[in-house]
């Protein structure tokens, strides 16, 4: 039975198209998210920032609906009333201190003055910048740049907050640290949207992705089911040894190991149709072998890889 | 383990086998180092605690208030708001005291006896000429003063936001573009209207305090005053929209000053240099300003000094406001979307 009053969700797209002249950027998406984290991944001109700016109302789809809480952003502005959203390329105010800024911003979104500079140094302070808020932006890294971007993003306490590669260009104390706020916004039951064209970085932060290819969704769900769906295809894991064909007669003994290849010196690589299989045999075999492992790789587990066997997949489907 | 070794040697590291044999140092007793003590603590990671807010969020109102006091409190701080350069700032100061000039002329025939104050009266008194001058004078006001001012403030009032891309900064809010829109020119209409206006009106009303001037002074020069601020409103309108208009076609506050001085003054000198050749005033309805002097010619009751019929002068100034704004709403409409 269909509840009329149901809450829309947050985000649902319903077969939208989006064209440049001849170019498309986006082909017939349909989705809907609410509630927890979601990665957007897909290589560069996959169609993630069009997807973005379809949702700011900034784009007008040229086929389907676009609905933020059931109201379509390219007519009316209220619904960013609930939203926060870090664009990739958004500048800032760089004479401003942070806190100045924010809470500027949080004015604009109709706070008053006590309330807005309360509400800055609390996402200042979430964000990790409270030490520095006092500082001009201009000033700032990168990193903490970003940081600023999202604290801004978060002053009104939305329910929807939307970062458009917002680990681009950061440090790798910057990216941990915006991660770590990520996760604890999708804990706390916001609707998270991070768009990003490195598969390691959503995978540390959520399981539930939407892979874009070409403007086309190619995958949507949890990450592990997709890769569980993967299996069987070939896989490949890099071994670096200091005897290479060795380690390659035990390997090639067990059961989920197909073939072995020696890339260059040094190294061996596994050929495997079960990778997970392949990944429970792999100590106990490095045991027995007594080799000094220098490192051990999925050259395969990368986004480009992950949309290769799905296309593969898509092809021979 | 080491076993019998010979008295001077100090296996604490003190002296080197070189020095015990040689008994003289290798350099390195006084070697020190200085390394950088790690004194910021950025690379911590931090806990996050992220509370809720369950404040309500204001009304439309407050949104648009807060666009306009970012510009307009800029002048007077740029803490949390627009920046305006110290020389604009300065530049405005400098404007707005030399438009209250008549003021301490006024003050100074309120002290002075006999003629001198009555000719110190004649010269900067209300009058309807001089109520005119004060807003619609040549010089200085509309050749050096008004024109430079609006330039100063529209230059970078929309062009900046093109420029820097923080137009998003707005979009990305419950904030729309004719919001958007409307703040900016109202920003930009008060900062011109506390400069032309205000003075305008301490003008007057310092001329009345001063002469001690009663009730009948005062209801005989009301109609008056009231002209000539219908025009300075009309002025002020005027300028914002095409200062306005050109500030949101360009990403340089440059041009938009440029602009707009070049068509203040370039109509004018165009239409005078025609004037002198061939005698006729009719392309002084190209001008912004002649056809506001024109209208407020009018409404104060001093002869027309244009040739041509008064209607052509307020229907071209009200066709350049409306070319103004059209631009202007067709830029802002599609600033940000057009980027794609």
């Amino acid at each position: 039975m269909n509840d009329i009053n149901q809450k829309p969700p947050s985000v649902l797209l319903e077969n939208v198209s989006k064209w440049y002249g001849e170019v498309i950027g986006i082909n017939d998406i349909s989705l809907a998210i609410e509630g927890g984290v979601t990665g957007i991944l897909g290589p560069n001109g996959a169609g993630k920032s069009t997807l973005f700016k379809l949702l700011m109302g900034r784009l007008k789809p040229s086929q389907g609906t676009v609905r933020l809480f059931g109201i379509d952003p390219w007519k009316s502005t209220s619904p960013y009333r609930r939203i926060g959203y870090v664009s990739e390329s958004e500048r800032m105010y760089d004479w401003m201190t942070s806190l100045d800024f924010i809470s500027t911003l949080a004015r604009l979104h109709g706070m008053s003055r006590d309330e807005a500079v309360e509400r800055s140094k609390h996402v200042l302070d979430f964000v990790g910048l409270e030490d520095v808020h006092h500082k001009e932006i201009g000033k700032y890294s990168k990193g903490m740049r970003q940081r600023v971007k999202i604290a801004h993003a978060l002053v009104h306490d939305p329910d929807l907050i939307i970062l458009d590669e917002p680990l681009h260009g950061c440090d790798p104390i910057a990216r941990t640290s915006i991660m770590s706020v990520v996760r604890e916004l999708g804990s706390q039951g916001k609707t998270v949207l991070i768009s990003s064209h490195i598969l390691e970085e959503i995978e540390r932060i959520t399981e539930q992705i939407v892979i874009l290819h070409n403007g086309k969704l190619l995958a949507i769900g949890n990450l592990h089911a997709i890769r569980d769906l993967l299996d069987q295809h070939p896989h490949r894991i890099l071994i670096k040894c200091d005897s290479p064909r060795e380690l390659a007669q035990l390997f090639i003994r067990e059961d989920p190991v197909y073939g072995v290849r020696f890339p260059e010196d040094g190294q061996l690589e596994i050929q495997t149709n079960n990778l997970s299989a392949a990944h429970d045999i792999l100590p106990s075999t490095i045991v027995k072998s007594g080799q000094k492992i220098t490192s051990i790789e999925n050259p395969d587990d990368n986004l480009d890889s992950l949309i290769g066997y799905l296309l593969g997949g898509i092809n021979n489907g | 383990m080491v076993t019998n070794l010979p008295d001077d040697i100090d296996i604490a590291g003190t002296k080197t086998r070189m020095e015990v044999a040689f008994g003289s140092g290798d350099g390195d007793e006084d070697m020190t180092a200085i390394v950088a003590k790690k004194e910021s603590n950025l690379g911590a990671i931090f806990e996050q605690s992220y509370k809720p807010w369950d404040g309500e969020l204001g009304p439309r109102w407050m949104r648009n208030y807060s666009i306009f006091r970012h510009h307009v409190y800029g002048l007077f701080t740029s803490k949390g708001h627009r920046h305006y350069h110290p020389f604009v700032r300065l530049t405005i100061l400098v404007i707005l005291l030399a438009s209250l000039t008549p003021i301490p002329m006024l003050f100074l025939s309120s002290l002075l006896p006999g003629q001198d104050g009555d000719f110190l009266s004649k010269m900067w008194g209300i009058n309807r000429f001089n109520l005119w001058g004060q807003i619609l004078g040549y010089f200085p006001r509309n050749l050096c003063m008004w024109p430079l001012l609006t330039a100063l403030v529209v230059g970078g009032m929309i062009s900046d936001d093109r420029r820097n891309g923080t137009s998003a900064i707005y979009f990305s809010r419950p904030i729309n573009r004719f919001d958007y829109t409307a703040m900016k020119f109202i920003s930009v209409a008060v900062i011109l209207g506390f400069v032309i206006i205000f003075s305008y009106f301490a003008y007057y009303t310092s001329a009345i305090v001063f002469r001690g001037e009663g009730w009948a002074f005062l209801i005989d020069t009301l109609p008056l005053f009231l002209g000539g601020m219908l025009s300075g409103i009309f002025l002020v309108l005027t300028y914002t929209s095409i200062g306005l208009a050109l500030s949101s076609i360009s990403q340089s506050r440059f041009f938009a000053a440029i602009g707009f001085l070049s068509i203040i003054y370039g109509t004018k000198i165009v239409a005078l240099l025609i004037d002198m050749q061939f005698d006729t005033s009719i392309l002084y309805i190209l001008s912004p300003y002649d056809c506001l002097a024109h209208i407020g010619q009018f409404l104060l009751g001093i002869e027309l000094n244009y040739e041509h019929p008064l209607a052509f002068s307020i229907i071209s100034l009200i066709i350049m406001n409306i070319v103004s704004m059209s631009i202007l709403v067709s830029r802002i409409s599609s600033m940000e979307v057009t980027r794609e």
